[in-house]
């Protein structure tokens, strides 16, 4: 699998600005990139304080205020 | 009725079985939320009720799973267990502890919370019974510190569990403790960010005897098999034979397809490779004598479990045989083809099984890519009449 680039999480932040919460496969959806480097992209943007999770009966994420 | 006093529970305590009402009891001296459970308990018998109810979701940062909330519909009267949540953490994998493990976990959760446990919940968690919601994140960080995890819950995939495997069991064709480890970390977000229709079990058992169950209890299975020949040492079977064993009534007979034939007159086992099915009931018979072939490896199965929206499931061949190394590419990647699938085609608390069976194993194999063989056969055709279209 490929690796995630700089691009690839910017693309997701960029992404979020536009709603108020998604679901990991509607980012990757929306941005047309492959479901699980997005995921992978989500998992590093949450280590690194960017983005943070809502569990309202499934997972979302939104960007961190 | 005077307070404290439960009559209908200690009808419960009666009888040679251990009983939980003992336990709770016992707790119940030095825990007020224990006392308090007790009285829900009677009153839900005298009322033939629940006096649980959901009251919201509830948890840890960053996590969406491991804690089941729990609250009492009558908090006044109960004030002590008016949350009384539920924690479940990750067992690790065989269940190997040491004392000083298990002290920690009772220590720390006599500190945060009731100090009851269930060793352990059906999906093989510890399960931490009661505590108040703001105990819920210092209790999680003390477990955390201690080097354990919560397990899953809701529609996330599940803790990952199965049978001791290699550890105890000589007849194990796979490494089910290294299996456990390896996905339990590679699939950590799938087990703490629910995402999914509903929930999702992964189970494995070392062989076809399937210790853990896990044909009925998981919707992703993996069962250690092997490709070639059963080993056959045919002068242990004559051991047996001359101990008195009944080799054709308890062996022969009872392989399920013909694929044994003792010769008398030789005194061997004859054994025909391509009629074997691998169901392990003549070497449970004659453990000294046959053992399982080398060419090791899995069947994956899928699509068991219990009845929520539809009856109950036993899984069912998806692949009849996979190697299993580390690092388990393949069963991961077809783990997430599955999910993806599963998740795009889902409806809510639809279960793999009941989707499969709502759109057809011919589109659900089109859309992970695979062919079908016929080892995937469900069950057999039991309508005679053939309808031409």
């Amino acid at each position: 699998m490929a690796e995630v680039t700089e691009e690839l999480k910017q693309k997701v932040i960029d992404y979020l600005k536009t709603v108020t919460k998604a679901k990991n496969k509607e980012v990757a959806r929306e941005i047309g990139e492959d479901k699980h480097l997005v995921d992978k992209a989500i998992a590093e943007l949450g280590k690194e304080g960017k983005i943070e999770y809502l569990y309202l009966g499934a997972s979302f994420i939104k960007l961190k205020e | 009725m005077a307070d404290g006093e439960t009559p209908l529970l200690d009808e419960l305590e009666k009888g040679p079985w251990p009983s939980y009402v003992k336990e709770i009891k016992r707790m119940a001296s030095k825990n007020a939320a224990s006392k308090d459970l007790l009285g829900i308990q009677e009153l839900s018998y005298k009322d033939k009720v629940t006096h649980w109810k959901h009251g919201g979701i509830v948890g840890v940062t960053g996590y969406g799973a491991g804690v089941i909330g729990r609250y009492t519909d009558m908090p006044d009267k109960f004030p002590n267990a008016a949350a009384f949540h539920t924690l479940r953490i990750n067992q690790p994998a065989g269940w190997f502890y040491n004392t000083k493990s298990l002290r920690t976990i009772c220590d720390i959760w006599e500190k945060y919370g009731s100090g009851m446990t269930n060793f352990h919940g059906s999906t093989g968690d510890i399960i931490l019974l009661g505590t108040t919601t703001e105990n819920l994140q210092p209790c999680f960080d003390a477990l955390t510190d201690a080097g354990f995890d919560l397990g899953g819950s809701g529609s996330a995939l599940r803790t990952i569990s199965g049978c001791v495997g290699k550890a105890r069991c000589e007849w194990s064709s796979i490494d089910t403790l290294d299996i456990i480890y390896n996905l339990t970390m590679e699939f950590q977000d799938e087990i703490h960010r629910p995402r999914w229709p509903y929930k999702f079990k992964i189970k494995t058992s070392g062989c076809p005897n399937d210790c853990s169950a896990a044909i009925a209890r998981a919707d992703f299975t993996i069962i250690g098999t092997w490709k070639d020949g059963l080993r056959i040492d045919q002068e242990k079977v004559r051991e047996y034979v001359d101990k008195g064993m009944d080799i054709n009534g308890l062996i022969v007979n009872k392989c399920p397809t013909y694929a044994l034939e003792w010769d008398g007159k030789s005194r061997e086992l004859k054994f025909y490779e391509d009629d074997c099915v691998r169901c392990m009931h003549c070497i449970n018979k004659m453990p000294k004598a046959i053992r399982p072939g080398v060419d090791t490896g899995a069947t994956i199965l899928i699509g068991g479990k219990a009845p929520i929206i539809k009856g109950a499931y036993l899984s069912w061949v998806l692949i009849p045989f996979m190697k299993m190394e580390p690092p388990y590419d393949e069963v991961k990647d077809l783990l997430r083809k599955i999910w993806d699938w599963w998740d795009e085609n889902g409806r809510t608390r639809e279960r793999l099984a009941e989707l499969i069976e709502r759109v057809g194993l011919k589109t659900f194999l089109k859309e992970i890519g695979l062919k079908p063989v016929p080892q995937m056969v469900y069950k057999p055709r039991a309508n005679p009449y053939v309808f031409l279209k």
